[in-house]
């Protein structure tokens, strides 16, 4: 089966990562210096908006590809297109880079022009017949050796960010990246959240599926929004973990929770710049586990320890004066 | 906080002790993450007990990373695929501790180009994720070492505290080898001040450990005549004079671990239940080596000298 010279393919499948991380900067970044954090292109602008929460997301940029799909079942198929890449940033505060493409069923049996390619920003191509159940399962799974390598796509940007000029690599709090892995099947009607996993190692992967009408930019942004929220959980969690902070008392559990509170109780607004068209995937991971409610839980914790050190602090300015 | 643990020759302790003093400090709650930069012969897979899993990683190791055959490093999460009966249950509060295994077939490269910036990227993003960042860095002056000298160079990580530790074993030969290693022609602050490093800066972030250094006080010796007591008292004596003579000297010394039969036997992490409930390890072996995990960020001792 080939698909015909010059006809937009249909897509079955698209298949993305998301790595989160914290902006290597002292300072959050305004609207201004994030728009030239994330000027990936000359020719597009950066995409800024203030309400209801600072986000700016980059133009696409692409890649081209030219190797084999990861393939749970050890089937090789090469496959030829561009993956696109963007960046996004929340807040002045938290970076994330995607790198995302679609599939379709089946692609032409050689090689064409790379022009041809080119005119489908996102699209990548396979040689035949597409094995639909193994590349999900390969891509969640992350590619080997010579395999289509999302996660080192988004890393390149991510780290090509990182040595922005404009960064004074300074750390307000120590803090692990997450990444994750999203595949999305077309066809359904109504969009739907399958599975989301969290595994060791910072690693998520989550399912989806989508209608044809909604663009794979829309569910790459879904993704977005559930990495950074993810991120903020795992990370103040790790934080009201550590030992250190566990047995604290006085000034070090304000030292300790001090960068939460500046940095990071406000970055919470699920679905704030999702696609309205898929908003209503939140609501699984709201009813389970529960997102919200862990995070308020968390951001409750936080605050009720440092009003406990605000309970303590005129005795001990009294006592001393 | 970067902590770079070099030595002049091998069989000095080095991977052993810097080891110990990454497991101290995930212990006392901070993330920690422990590269094996000793390309050629890795041997930290065997001191945290992570064999198996060191054997899934084979061709994923740093090696790959820094010339460019894998988009990242593997990862070893110590705590949860160790086969050491202890470590595997860390007290509650600890830290992460997580091992980046070398490549058993990793050999030499050019420190130049996409390489740097590999070393570079990487360094700094474990920096900004952990608290102690310990790079094991293969003995001499080895493509490592000029690898991280040359990466600590760069503008991008001018902001990030870096610092050295130098093994060395109390014996003449090592004493003035690991002078020699930092000071000498060739060595690691005329290396550094080439590529750009402030000498005196990098002078100042540069400290000494004696490891396996005999006690003659100790039990040990107990059974030893008069004449052989005295001789080692002798010793001990004039090793501290050419130590101070070589400009490495008590004010440039983190620390001392005595010597310590377990490690002269195996390569392995001292845990309490080996000092406290086994008895196999010493006491003062566990003490010094938690005095100096803790002088690692305590500034006292990185004062100007």
């Amino acid at each position: 089966m080939t698909a015909a010279l010059g006809q937009p393919a249909r897509s079955v499948l698209a298949c993305g990562e998301v790595r989160t991380c914290l902006l290597p900067s002292f300072q959050a970044f305004d609207a201004r210096a994030a728009a030239q954090l994330l000027r990936l292109r000359a020719d597009e602008p950066v995409r800024i908006s203030e309400r209801p929460s600072m986000y700016a997301l980059s133009p696409e940029i692409l890649t081209g590809v030219d190797c084999r799909l990861p393939a749970s079942n050890g089937s090789k198929v090469r496959s030829v297109g561009t993956v696109a890449a963007r960046a996004a940033l929340t807040e002045g505060r938290l970076l994330q880079a995607t790198a995302y493409f679609s599939l379709p069923a089946a692609g032409p049996d050689i090689r064409r022009p790379w022009g041809q390619y080119l005119v489908r920003p996102g699209l990548v191509e396979p040689f035949g017949k597409l094995p639909q159940q193994a590349t999900v399962e390969g891509m969640l799974r992350g590619a080997r050796r010579g395999e289509l390598d999302l996660g080192m796509i988004a890393e390149g940007l991510l780290a090509a960010l990182r040595r922005h000029a404009l960064l004074d690599r300074r750390v307000p709090f120590k803090s692990s990246p997450t990444r994750l892995r999203w595949v999305a099947r077309r066809g359904d009607q109504q969009a739907s959240l399958v599975n989301f996993t969290v595994a060791e190692g910072g690693l998520r992967t989550m399912e989806l599926r989508l209608p044809e009408h909604i663009p794979a930019a829309a569910a790459a942004g879904l993704c977005e929004d559930l990495a950074l929220h993810d991120w903020l959980l795992t990370t103040v969690q790790h934080m009201l973990d550590n030992s250190r902070l566990g047995t604290a008392d006085g000034p070090s559990v304000v030292e300790a929770l001090h960068p939460v509170v500046v940095h990071l109780l406000h970055l919470w607004m699920p679905r704030a710049h999702v696609d309205p068209a898929l908003g209503h995937l939140w609501d699984v991971l709201e009813e389970k586990p529960g997102f919200s409610r862990q995070w308020e839980n968390l951001s409750r914790r936080i605050r009720d320890r440092l009003a406990l050190q605000a309970v303590a602090m005129p005795h001990q300015a009294l006592s001393t004066s | 906080m970067l902590i770079f643990a070099a030595s002049d020759k091998g069989g000095t302790g080095r991977s052993v002790t810097s080891a110990n003093l990454a497991y101290h400090r995930a212990m006392a709650g901070d993330d920690v993450c422990y590269l094996d930069f000793d390309f050629g012969s890795p041997t930290a897979a065997a001191v945290f007990d992570v064999a198996d899993a060191r054997q899934q990683t084979e061709d994923r190791g740093l090696h790959a990373y820094l010339i460019g055959e894998v988009s990242e490093p593997a990862r070893i999460d110590v705590w949860s695929e160790t086969e050491h009966q202890v470590l595997r249950f860390p007290p509650p509060g600890s830290g992460r501790l997580v091992l980046m295994p070398g490549d058993v077939s990793g050999g030499e490269f050019a420190i130049s180009g996409d390489n740097l910036r590999r070393c570079v990227d990487l360094l700094t993003t474990l920096y900004y994720e952990f608290d102690l960042v310990v790079v094991d860095l293969s003995a001499g002056r080895s493509y490592a070492v000029d690898m991280v000298l040359e990466a600590t160079a760069q503008a991008e990580m001018r902001e990030i505290t870096a610092r050295w530790l130098v093994f060395h074993r109390w014996t003449r030969q090592h004493v003035a080898a690991a002078a020699s290693l930092v000071f000498g022609k060739r060595g690691i602050l005329a290396g550094g001040a080439d590529r750009g490093h402030d000498e005196e800066a990098l002078r100042n972030s540069i400290r000494f450990v004696r490891a396996a250094v005999p006690d003659p006080e100790s039990p040990l010796w107990s059974q030893v005549s008069p004449t052989q007591s005295a001789w080692m008292r002798k010793t001990d004596g004039d090793l501290k004079q050419l130590a101070s003579t070589h400009g490495i000297g008590y004010s440039q010394v983190l620390g001392s671990v005595p010597l310590e039969p377990v490690l002269q036997w195996r390569e392995q992490l001292i845990t309490d239940e080996d000092v406290l409930d086994s008895q196999i390890a010493n006491q003062e072996t566990w003490q010094a080596l938690s005095q100096l995990a803790g002088r690692l960020t305590d500034d006292k001792y990185w004062e100007q000298v």
